[in-house]
């Protein structure tokens, strides 16, 4: 499959594992932790400052922001998960290989969460159920040329990060003014963090 | 074949002077990036595009332990000491709040793709976004730019989003609708040479009514409030006109300037205003440059005066009165015929909601609703499926308020309840708008550079307290209301609450603590018409207490229905004082470190963030943008000479010279416009026969050029010609530079000889 020269400028990429449990943590619980993390420097980005959007229902929750992107407890669309997407230029010729990399990015995060005293008590992640989002409207608008171009590129990424596994993919939305995004839902879930970064 | 940029895609749907406007600021950028803007005058040029600095942006945060380096991929800067990586926020105006559902999807769209998927509704109407990067300015603009929405002059010194009552139109109480006056003179003020030199920015406000506060005219630099008066046995529309009010750290109530402007009359008489609050207005004290200041300075009758002097000078435009054929034609139509709403069916939620939410329109059969967003944030989620449930219930018609909310007109009141599900749907049918539990808060310490205590931390923890609580205190508590700002430049309008707060910190034991001083009892009707009573300071932590406290006292001793504002009016000061103390002292550290942080926020409280404020803009002349525009340009003429354009090179470079000229014939002749048959002859006349255009080696020779090209007239330019022309051009904007240096120079050394005569004498003089 060659890539359309519009869907390859594709940079501004969003991937958000859904939780299986925690819930019923309150959005501001995460404050001090994200705090915690900008203190010790815990990720490989520029991190700027936390926003506190737990007042807002199904919302962009609880934000680590950074220079390169942001990280979230995101409650949008009532599905609460933890989300990573890039706002700046990704590394990589092509889609598969910036998916790759917002992909790690959002699990070292989730790694950190894993082990965070203040989180590794309270909230799981789904390592198998997550969301893919195309933050570009111009270079994948929510089309099924869009849908067409990236589920071969998709297919390539959940091979490595999921060998073997089966998995069903649902769009979003079909609403041509919403982002493109995709469910996916994986027959066999990780562990943990660390296992899917091993594959990446 | 596949778009690959915004412009390309968007092409023909943007207004053709919005897109060149975008295209010109996305060359300035690329100048600043090559080193060839200025500091202070880029920073002023993406003020005047609304991109403003946001906390942090010097490259330095405090992390609760210590002040470290955020180490952003590249040095540049984009103003003094403002990183260009840093993330910004992007303010856009939306002129007397009007937002149609177009717009509401594209606004989403924004904030989703550039920001962090939250549109923030201020207080003046505009929307804000936060965290977006620079260089995703230009696109974002585009894409607002094709559904008719600019944020040119958003922030910056010149004329900020022109604010008008949310209810025009609908509202019982107006004399009539000020919807196409204040949308007419918004775009006539938009990038007027009149309201490119002033010395800070300038608001402007219209009213229906006296009474109520949707505008709140008191407090802006230029006020309108409706009215109608028989002159020659016909009834004319007209205005009561304000100047000079003010919040700011020093508020000020403004003044009358006339009962009566007619209709004809406002355009000019801005212009008037504008032009000489930009000729006697300080430039040099930022603290004192608002025309509040120049109207107390003068005088108002000396004020007047002058306005009315400058009146006269005016060149006739056709558009001061041209607007007026709108204004008749202008008419909202509801997308469904009025339906009254049929007693009983509705759940005590809904009921609620209505009671609260729901303003009857003066036309039967037809409500107001407010859709109540928590501290003036709705997401893009939210925002594109309102665009929707605006469409069924009111076609075009919602706006955003002065509360930070979002109102939907026209709904007919049997559809109130199904609007009401369909706003639970998405998280938006929240009760209470307009109530004490519809809090007020400015940014704060969250993304402000100028925030001292955390605003939005104090405002999102009262909103959590009061979702229970409201509804169980009386009726004269649930209607009060509550201001927060984070420091005290008012911009949550602090002064006119029930209950403010502003944003200050104390020293205790060696450590730093923050705190909001209270300011009660000011008075939100009548256009904001009186401002509260400044007491002590109380611990941040302790305010949510101080606010329980100050509703028990007023619960307890309130003479009959006396109103909480008559209660504090009554109290006075030192008994409000003594409940500010009940709760002023701070517990050392180790008994109760939480003092120690704000809201929210659990770094250890440190003020060492606090950055130099971009409110107030840089002071850039007249002359430094025309300048630079002659800069950007011969840069497009470069690029074309590099594509080969050879003509459009040719057109684009001599368009530079023309617009250096410009620049300096502006500054003895502001209505000079840009017309080279125009300005050339005065250019001759003023700089080049005076010889002030000489330079010491060269006399008059850089002018020639310009001279040389304006008589070749129209020419079938070749590469050599252009490349000559690029380097006479690069030659004839440096010799303007310098003459403008030198003339700089003379004034100053003539203000020096005058021994320090204000500029006022000097130029009444």
């Amino acid at each position: 499959m060659t890539e359309t020269p519009m869907f390859n400028d594709l940079h501004k990429i969003g991937i958000k594992f859904f939780t299986l449990s925690g819930n019923d943590v309150p959005l501001a619980d995460f404050i001090p932790v994200f705090h915690r993390w900008i203190q010790h420097g815990s990720l490989n980005d520029t991190l700027v400052d936390v926003a506190d959007y737990s007042h807002v229902p199904a919302g962009p929750g609880t934000m680590l922001i950074a220079h390169a992107g942001n990280y979230a407890i995101d409650e949008t669309g009532n599905r609460r998960g933890f989300l990573y997407y890039s706002k700046r230029e990704l590394p990589g010729s092509g889609v598969e290989a910036r998916l790759a990399e917002v992909c790690r990015r959002n699990l070292d995060a989730c790694r950190l969460l894993e082990k965070d005293e203040d989180t590794r008590e309270c909230i799981d992640i789904d390592y198998g159920r997550l969301q893919i989002i195309a933050n570009d409207r111009l270079h994948a608008p929510n089309s099924d040329e869009t849908r067409q171009a990236l589920e071969p590129v998709l297919k390539n990424f959940l091979a490595r990060l999921y060998p073997g596994s089966g998995y069903k993919l649902e769009s979003d939305s079909a609403d041509p003014r919403e982002r493109f995004s995709v469910t996916v839902s994986m027959q066999e879930r990780a562990q943990s963090a660390e296992e899917l970064l091993s594959r990446l | 074949m596949p778009v690959s940029t915004w412009k390309q895609k968007l092409g023909d749907a943007m207004p053709p002077p919005m897109a060149e406007e975008i295209d010109a600021f996305e060359s300035q950028m690329t100048l600043k990036k090559q080193g060839r803007i200025d500091d202070k005058l880029f920073a002023e040029t993406r003020l005047r595009r609304g991109a403003y600095g946001q906390r942090y942006d010097n490259g330095q945060r405090h992390d609760g332990i210590a002040a470290r380096q955020l180490q952003f991929p590249s040095a540049a800067t984009k103003g003094p000491d403002t990183l260009w990586d840093a993330p910004g926020m992007q303010r856009i105006k939306i002129p007397y709040g009007g937002l149609t559902p177009d717009q509401m999807e594209i606004l989403a769209d924004v904030a989703e793709e550039y920001s962090d998927a939250i549109c923030h509704v201020t207080t003046r109407q505009d929307i804000q976004l936060h965290y977006v990067h620079i260089d995703d300015t230009p696109d974002l603009m585009r894409r607002l730019a094709a559904v008719g929405i600019t944020t040119r002059e958003a922030c910056g010194n010149s004329v900020r989003n022109i604010t008008g009552c949310s209810v025009a139109g609908v509202c019982h109480d107006e004399t009539f609708d000020v919807t196409p006056y204040s949308r007419a003179l918004a775009w006539f003020l938009l990038g007027h040479p009149d309201v490119q030199d002033f010395g800070r920015k300038v608001k402007v406000a219209f009213s229906g009514c006296k009474g109520r506060a949707c505008a709140l005219t008191n407090i802006h630099d230029l006020g309108f409030i409706a009215r109608k008066q028989e002159i020659n046995g016909e009834e004319k529309r007209g205005f009561e006109m304000y100047v000079g009010g003010g919040l700011g750290a020093v508020p000020y109530n403004a003044k009358l300037f006339d009962a009566f402007v007619p209709e004809e009359e406002i355009m000019p008489l801005t212009q008037a205003v504008a032009r000489v609050y930009a000729r006697l207005g300080e430039k040099r004290n930022r603290g004192r440059a608002r025309v509040k200041f120049l109207v107390d300075k003068l005088g108002i009758e000396e004020f007047r005066r002058l306005v009315h002097e400058e009146r006269k000078t005016l060149p006739h435009d056709a558009r001061w009165t041209g607007y007026l054929d709108d204004v008749a034609a202008y008419a909202e139509k509801p997308l469904k015929p009025a339906a009254g709403l049929k007693p009983g069916g509705g759940d005590v939620h809904f009921e609620t909601w209505r009671a609260t939410n729901v303003y009857r329109q003066k036309q039967t059969g037809y409500g107001v609703a407010t859709v109540a967003l928590p501290l003036g944030d709705i997401t893009s989620w939210q925002l594109r499926r309102l665009a929707g449930i605006t469409r069924k219930y009111c076609g075009d018609s919602a706006r955003t308020t002065v509360e930070q909310n979002i109102v939907l007109r026209w709904v007919p009141e049997a559809d109130l309840p199904r609007l009401y599900t369909d706003l639970k749907s998405i998280g938006l049918a929240r009760e209470g708008a307009g109530t004490l539990f519809d809090v007020v808060s400015c940014p704060g310490t969250d993304t402000c550079k100028l925030g001292i205590s955390s605003s939005r931390g104090l405002a999102g923890e009262m909103h959590q307290r009061l979702a229970t609580r409201w509804q169980q205190y009386d009726a004269a508590v649930q209607g009060l209301r509550i201001k927060i700002s984070g420091c005290f430049n008012s911009c949550s309008q602090h002064h006119l609450a029930d209950l403010g707060f502003y944003g200050v910190s104390r020293k205790v034991g060696g450590a730093t603590v923050p705190h909001f001083r209270v300011v009660l009892g000011g008075q939100w009707e009548e256009n904001g018409g009186a401002y509260g009573l400044a007491i002590g300071a109380v611990p941040s932590k302790r305010i949510p207490d101080f606010i329980d406290r100050i509703i028990e006292k007023y619960l307890a001793e309130r003479e009959g229905n006396e109103s909480f504002r008559d209660f504090i009016q009554r109290i006075g000061k030192r008994e409000l004082k003594k409940v500010v103390d009940t709760l002023a002292t701070v517990p050392p550290y180790q008994l109760d470190p939480s003092y120690y942080s704000d809201w929210r926020d659990p770094r250890e409280y440190s003020i060492s963030d606090i950055g130099v404020g971009e409110c107030a803009g840089e002071v850039v002349s007249r002359i430094d943008f025309d300048l630079q525009n002659a800069e950007r340009l011969y840069f497009e003429a470069q690029l074309a000479h590099e594509d080969g354009d050879h003509r459009k090179a040719d057109g684009t470079a001599f368009a530079a010279m023309v617009a250096a000229a410009g620049g300096l014939v502006r500054l003895e002749n502001l209505d000079i416009g840009d017309d080279p048959d125009v300005v050339i002859p005065q250019f001759r006349r003023l700089y080049v026969e005076t010889k002030l255009f000489h330079d010491r080696y060269a006399g008059g020779k850089f002018a020639e050029y310009l001279f040389a090209r304006h008589e070749q007239g129209e020419r079938p330019a070749d590469a050599d010609q252009v490349r000559l022309l690029l380097e006479e051009t690069q030659l004839f904007i440096e010799a303007a530079h310098a003459c403008h240096a030198r003339l700089t120079e003379k004034t100053d050394d003539d203000r020096a000889a005058a021994g320090g005569r204000d500029t006022a004498d000097a130029v009444n003089a």
